[in-house]
């Protein structure tokens, strides 16, 4: 086995990186042109789950999530325009339903690709404003999650934590308290550790899920469940501590943690939390 | 990234051959007798064992030929370490002498003292114990106190060690001692090999809390202690280097060491409970984790990720394993693993005692809190 990303992947990291970093102020529209012309959206596992920890880093407002890895499981290709896919059995909190041009059905008689505005999708308010999620009304839905789903939802959710863990570091390390920067006291020091510590597991264990797809492993279902359960387990650490040394200043709206916050834990609520994906695990 | 590489077939052939070696030459169960009793007790049948591997080059595979090897490539050497931790076979009953005295001489000794110490400790001719923590120096490894005076071509050692596992058995102890007490803490440390036979060395083997039987930990009294030059391993005062290059490639792969603990667990408590599916993915991400690191240019502090996250995820897990028991996980001594006379038999021992001794992980070659600070300094570069 070979864990290390090959040189192309780690060149489509930096190319990720640097265009993330340069649009992050673009229009919706524009990001999303952006990656279809870089053909990001056709990635193959491994090269999609490193566009998507990239995204989920800079909380991306685009629907790239959905319809690389909802539809395109389901309908066996991409959609023309924006895309989602409905496949939890009853088509609530689908993923981007209120904005897709084409949403994918999982059906007792296969899958069926509909006009988004066919189905009348309902938005629902969230605790993450910048988030879509839409609840579908359509018979006969049956619930098979793809493992590709998974794989993205978890990635762009360790996205999340390890940017929650570098604006952490950030603060303790210019915040000063006691005539020194808070993040030279141990118990700042330890809890930053730990969060390491569980994005290197959760992210670890969320390329596996990648590569698995990527090569049609056997393993690739309990993988799936793997990293959506670490992803889970990772955001609820970063989360928590993330927040807490931030002091009072994680508590505004005016900072940005608080995006990254809702995100990573939107992560975890979607497709089943991490303690539904270990009793998964467990059958 | 792949799930598979080019060097799989390589790797799976050689694998092979060490299987077919293991098979034809594994002690049987009666042969195995006595057990050994401490982790420098190397019974004959059981330096039967390691001198044959020894001799076949199946010791430490990543050695050249003299050493007991074959200039086995990495990804051989945790294919080596996997095949005997599969079978829950040790290739040494003295593994700190294998893994941190002998490979510490082989990196930083001369030729004549790779020859006179460390083969005889591969070929388990001689066993060794490692002295480095003191009563008053435990995580400040460098403020050691014992005392080395070179005095012409003798030191002269007086102080103390303790916790120095293994001792009462060993011929002979890797010891960390004081040489230059005027310069900084880390500046003015060296090594010495000490036979236990030397006049005015006493060792006092304790009890751990298991059972007040079970003799590994010792304390050991140095007293005028005459040390010839030669053993000087390592430069003068240039002894933290040797401390810290001391587990050489063993550090590489000691995460193995705790997967492996993972892996019993996951074969030896199945539960329908959800630290179960904890312990699996532990035991995936921690192999992910440590086949990355085997990659080039990793940050040495990356190993800390390694130990902390191995170890404690052991700890956690054992746990759970003696919580699931409730009342059942009382009894002790117990054995709880398939009988294993080629392994260490802690680790078939009572649920509470597997749990017990899994602090050894999260306790010795630096504590947890200790990663953790090296993590949060060395890998998020907070300030000291
Ligand atoms: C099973 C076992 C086998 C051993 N075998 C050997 C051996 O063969 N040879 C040998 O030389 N030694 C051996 N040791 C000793 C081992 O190396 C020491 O126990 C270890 O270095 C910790 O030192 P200490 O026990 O004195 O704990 P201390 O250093 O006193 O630590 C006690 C507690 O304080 C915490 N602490 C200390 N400093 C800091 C800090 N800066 N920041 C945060 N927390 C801190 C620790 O993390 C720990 O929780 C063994 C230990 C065990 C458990």
């Amino acid at each position: 086995m070979e864990f290390e990303f090959d040189e192309d992947q780690q060149l489509l990291q930096r190319l990720v990186r640097e265009t993330v970093t340069k649009s992050r102020s673009l229009p919706e529209d524009q990001l999303w042109n952006t990656y279809q012309e870089l053909g990001w959206l056709e990635a193959p596992p491994v090269e999609l789950a490193i566009v998507l920890e990239e995204l989920g880093y800079v909380a991306d407002p685009t629907p790239f999530l959905a319809s690389s890895t909802w539809f395109a499981p389901l309908a066996g290709r991409l959609p023309r325009g924006s895309g989602t896919g409905v496949f939890d059995g009853a088509g609530r909190f689908v993923l981007d339903a209120d904005r897709a041009d084409e949403i994918a059905l999982l059906t007792g008689d296969g899958v069926v690709v509909v006009d988004g505005a066919d189905l009348d999708p309902q938005r629902v308010d969230i605790f993450d404003a910048t988030l879509h999620v839409a609840h579908v009304q359509a018979p006969d839905l049956v619930r098979d999650v793809p493992d590709l789903a998974l794989m993205g939802l978890a990635i762009t959710t360790v996205g999340s934590c390890r940017r929650i863990l570098d604006l952490v570091v950030g603060h303790v390390r210019q915040r000063v308290q006691f005539g020194r920067p808070i993040g030279s006291f141990q118990a700042v020091k330890h809890k930053a550790a730990d969060m390491y510590v569980a994005i290197e597991r959760a992210r670890a264990l969320a390329y596996f899920s990648a590569l698995t797809i990527a090569e049609d492993d056997p393993r690739r279902t309990r993988a799936a469940s793997m990293a959506k359960a670490a992803a889970g387990e990772c955001q609820r650490l970063c989360f928590q501590d993330g927040y807490q040394l931030f002091g009072a200043m994680g508590y505004t709206w005016e900072n940005e943690l608080q995006i990254h916050l809702k995100r990573a834990k939107a992560g975890d609520l979607l497709l089943g939390t991490a303690a539904e994906h270990r009793k998964a695990l467990l059958r | 990234m792949r799930l598979t590489s080019e060097s799989d077939a390589e790797v799976e052939e050689f694998r092979a051959e060490f299987s077919a070696f293991i098979d034809a030459n594994v002690p049987g169960a009666a042969e195995a007798v006595p057990a050994s009793q401490s982790t420098a007790d190397v019974p004959p049948w059981a330096a039967d064992w390691q001198r044959k591997l020894f001799d076949a080059g199946w010791l430490l595979p990543g050695n050249p030929p003299e050493f007991g090897g074959r200039n086995a490539t990495l990804p051989q050497q945790l294919a080596h370490l996997e095949e005997l931790s599969r079978r829950r076979i040790n290739h040494s009953f003295n593994p700190q002498g294998l893994g941190i005295i002998a490979a510490s001489i082989l990196t930083f000794g001369t030729e004549e003292q790779k020859h006179r110490w460390a083969v005889p400790i591969l070929r388990a001719e001689m066993t060794a114990a490692l002295g480095m923590s003191e009563p008053e120096a435990g995580s400040d490894l460098a403020s050691l106190r014992t005392r080395a005076v070179l005095d012409g071509e003798h030191f002269t050692v007086n102080g103390q060690k303790v916790w120095t596992s293994g001792a009462h058995d060993a011929d002979v102890l890797l010891t960390f001692v004081r040489t230059d007490p005027d310069a900084p803490k880390h500046k003015g440390i060296s090594v010495l090999l000490i036979p236990t036979d030397t006049e005015g060395v006493v060792r006092k083997p304790f009890g751990c809390l298991t059972d007040p039987d079970d003799l590994d930990f010792n304390e050991v009294f140095f007293t005028d202690v005459k040390v010839p030059r030669e053993n000087l391993v390592g430069p003068l005062n240039g002894g933290w280097g040797v401390a810290h290059g001391s587990l050489g490639h063993e550090r590489t792969l000691l995460w193995l060491h705790y997967a492996e603990r993972l892996e019993d667990l996951i074969q030896d408590a199945p539960c329908a409970e959800e630290w179960y599916a904890t312990l699996q993915m532990d035991f995936q991400a921690l192999k992910l984790l440590g086949y990355r690191q085997l990659g080039e240019d990793r940050n040495e502090a990356e190993l800390s990720v390694l130990k902390l996250f191995g170890s404690e995820a052991v700890r956690s897990a054992a746990l759970c394993a003696l919580e699931a028991r409730g009342a059942d996980g009382l009894v002790h001594p117990e054995l709880t693993g398939p009988l294993n006379h080629m392994g260490m038999p802690s680790f078939t021992a009572s649920w509470f005692e597997r749990y017990a001794r899994s602090f050894g992980g999260t306790i010795a070659g630096g504590t947890s809190e200790i990663q953790r600070n090296i993590i949060a300094e060395r890998i998020l570069g907070l300030p000291r």
